[in-house]
């Protein structure tokens, strides 16, 4: 294998980031994690990652979301493919339950929901790195 | 006159309508034209804040928002949202990226918030734009002597707003005074009373309630005034529930600083929104008529009697 | 960067945007216990409280019933020495034991929450009689007819509403919350 693909987690729940977390060392990725968006977005700034898991409810809010659209202005960052990753306990869920989590507003990847399955969270990552990789190759 | 964009909250729509008018009939009488912010929304009191900080100031901000629109600075007499408003307007001029993010959720409404414009209380504009002296001079019905116990609460002063006095703060007592009323000195004045916890936990609210209408009834108050509506609520609707609770025996009239300022600038008291009260102020009213009988006629007698 | 964070750390992470670390600054003086006026019913002072949460004692910080009692009257803030936004941390509080959906039974304090922002997205305004079952539930019968006869005060003073209020533009404010809470029922289109 080339150079492995560095991944950032901006998450603030420690049990569900020890998870993921182990799961993709696993598979050879390079992973990082800030448990506060500040902190993430620092880290995206100075950090070349490859991928971005966002959890949405962090802080005083969805602030998952605020990340993703500051990310989307900045074209630096603009290209890192985004995946979503939300749960059943957070705040939407619980207002609106059985409603599906749709940051509609904001143009991120995919998403997907917490518990998530270890294959399918593989899947979905190297899926998004693949697009990330055809897209960029075409653009250059 | 001066222009300000007036935002009246959710309670002042009809649990608190007394106050609403009261407001009005006050400020018409202090030369203030209040224009209403057109579709106004819900501040996203306390509540909110529990589960959604950004929600909560999504929802100020669009009053603000629309108060901008009108190039006006706002003035709500509700406390609540008055400090929610306030805060909403310190927090996006400090933080530009919840400032953006909001701002794009504004959109949806044809709104956007560049912070141009204050936020007051109605106290605020009474006490320090039109100003003490100047509605001493306007008062044309004195209150003689009544003794009113002027209750701040909690959210006029706190969390302190610039370099506001928070622990004995006067322009209260000094507009009770310009009415001829004679302000009453208690020692709770700046406790809070136990109204957002009214419905999530009863057994303090009560508590807390008590002690105020305690206090303020051993150091001779006639009426409490108040500036909120959650406040006049939880002393005057649950004054019964509280007797019970307590073997008590209150019967203390809470009524909004504007009923009472009104009378002094000479409103009649249905302009007043008088006549909603669960605990009757017409001993207020009596003593305040029976006092001036013997002195001359006013306006508010005129109208009584007509 | 990827240490896991201890419970301290995370509620300080909850609350970086509003203050950084705000409780490290913290000298335990107990003003906010002398000054707080619900401190009585409290099962923990807000200084125990913020001692506990240094010390990392997570069950009993979600176990307690202190953050759920604050009346948000903001007169502890006010005299902290250290100036210590304790209202916030109290929010804090509430909002990370919600999202853990973790917290004590019997307490009506999450229900009303949940139950204010429900009625605001459907009308963009408060409506009291919506509130009603809440405490009716949570205070039996007795308080449900005290409650009842302090209503009908109230009706028949016309001071409650009989419908539900509405803002004219209730499509665009719904589209609007849709930015802040991405959930799929609040941006007009289909599922």
């Amino acid at each position: 294998m080339a150079t492995p693909k560095k991944l950032l987690i901006i998450d603030d729940d420690p049990d569900f980031v020890d998870g993921i977390k182990t799961i993709l060392r696993k598979a050879q990725y390079e992973v990082d994690v800030a448990y506060n968006p500040k902190d993430g977005f620092k880290a995206l700034e100075t950090g070349q990652y490859d991928l971005l898991l966002l959890d949405i409810m962090m802080g005083r809010g969805a602030e998952g979301i605020m990340v993703a659209r500051k990310m989307r202005k900045d074209t630096r960052l603009r290209e890192i493919p985004v995946l979503i990753i939300t749960g059943i306990r957070e705040q939407i869920a619980f207002l609106f339950p059985g409603e599906q989590v749709h940051p509609r507003f904001v143009a991120v990847d995919e998403l997907v929901e917490k518990p998530i399955e270890p294959t399918l969270l593989l899947e979905k990552v190297e899926a998004l790195l693949k697009e990330a990789k055809v897209k960029k190759a075409k653009a250059t | 006159m001066k222009a300000y964009a007036y935002f009246p909250g959710c309670s002042l729509e009809k649990m608190a309508l007394s106050y609403h008018q009261s407001a009005l009939e006050c400020a018409r009488r202090l030369d203030l034209e209040f224009q209403e912010l057109d579709d106004w929304n819900c501040c996203g009191t306390t509540a909110y804040f529990a589960i959604d900080q950004l929600l909560s100031y999504t929802l100020s901000a669009r009053n603000l928002a629309l108060a901008e629109k009108k190039k006006l600075d706002m003035v709500t007499p509700c406390a609540g949202c008055y400090k929610n408003a306030y805060f909403t307007n310190v927090t996006l001029k400090r933080d530009a990226d919840l400032a953006e993010h909001i701002n794009e959720a504004l959109k949806e409404d044809d709104l956007h918030y560049a912070g141009t414009n204050q936020v007051y209380h109605l106290l605020e504009v009474f006490c320090n734009d039109v100003g003490v002296q100047e509605i001493k001079k306007r008062v044309t019905q004195s209150l003689n002597s009544l003794r009113v116990a002027p209750y701040y609460g909690c959210q006029i002063v706190r969390p302190r707003k610039d370099h506001e006095e928070v622990e004995n703060p006067r322009y209260f007592e000094d507009l009770i005074a310009a009415t001829g009323a004679t302000p009453v000195e208690y020692q709770l004045k700046m406790r809070c009373c136990g109204g957002s916890l009214l419905i999530t936990s009863r057994k303090a609210a009560f508590s807390m309630a008590r002690n105020l209408l305690q206090n303020a009834m051993d150091n001779g108050a006639a009426v409490i005034a108040t500036a909120c509506p959650m406040c006049q609520v939880n002393l005057e609707c649950y004054q019964q529930q509280i007797n019970q609770e307590f073997g008590a025996r209150f019967s203390v009239p809470i009524l909004y600083f504007t009923q009472l300022l009104g009378l002094a600038l000479g409103a009649s008291p249905k302009e007043l929104g008088f006549g909603s009260e669960l605990v009757s102020a017409s001993a207020v009213l009596a003593q305040i008529r029976n006092k001036e009988t013997s002195t001359t006629q006013s306006p508010y007698i005129r109208h009584a009697t007509s | 960067m990827d240490t896991r964070p201890t419970f301290y750390q995370e509620i300080t992470n909850m609350m970086y945007a509003t203050h950084g670390d705000p409780i490290s600054t913290c000298i335990q003086c107990g003003t906010c216990s002398g000054t707080c006026p619900v401190v009585e019913f409290m099962d923990h002072t807000p200084r125990d409280l913020i001692g506990m949460i240094r010390a990392d004692l997570k069950d009993e910080v979600l176990a307690s019933n202190t953050y759920w009692y604050c009346a948000s009257c903001f007169h502890c803030n006010v005299r902290c020495p250290a100036h210590i936004d304790i209202a916030d941390l109290m929010y804090t509080l509430k909002r990370y034991s919600i999202w853990k959906n973790q917290y004590p039974e019997g307490l009506i304090g999450p229900t009303f929450a949940e139950t204010f922002v429900k009625m605001i997205l459907s009308g963009g305004r408060s409506y009291e009689p919506v509130l009603a079952p809440a405490y009716i539930f949570n205070y039996g019968l007795q308080g449900f007819l005290n409650e009842a006869l302090t209503a009908t005060g109230l009706l028949l003073k016309g001071r409650i509403p009989v419908l539900p209020p509405r803002i004219k533009r209730l499509d665009n404010f719904r589209r609007m919350v849709g930015h802040i809470i991405p959930a799929s029922n609040l941006v007009g289109e289909a599922k």
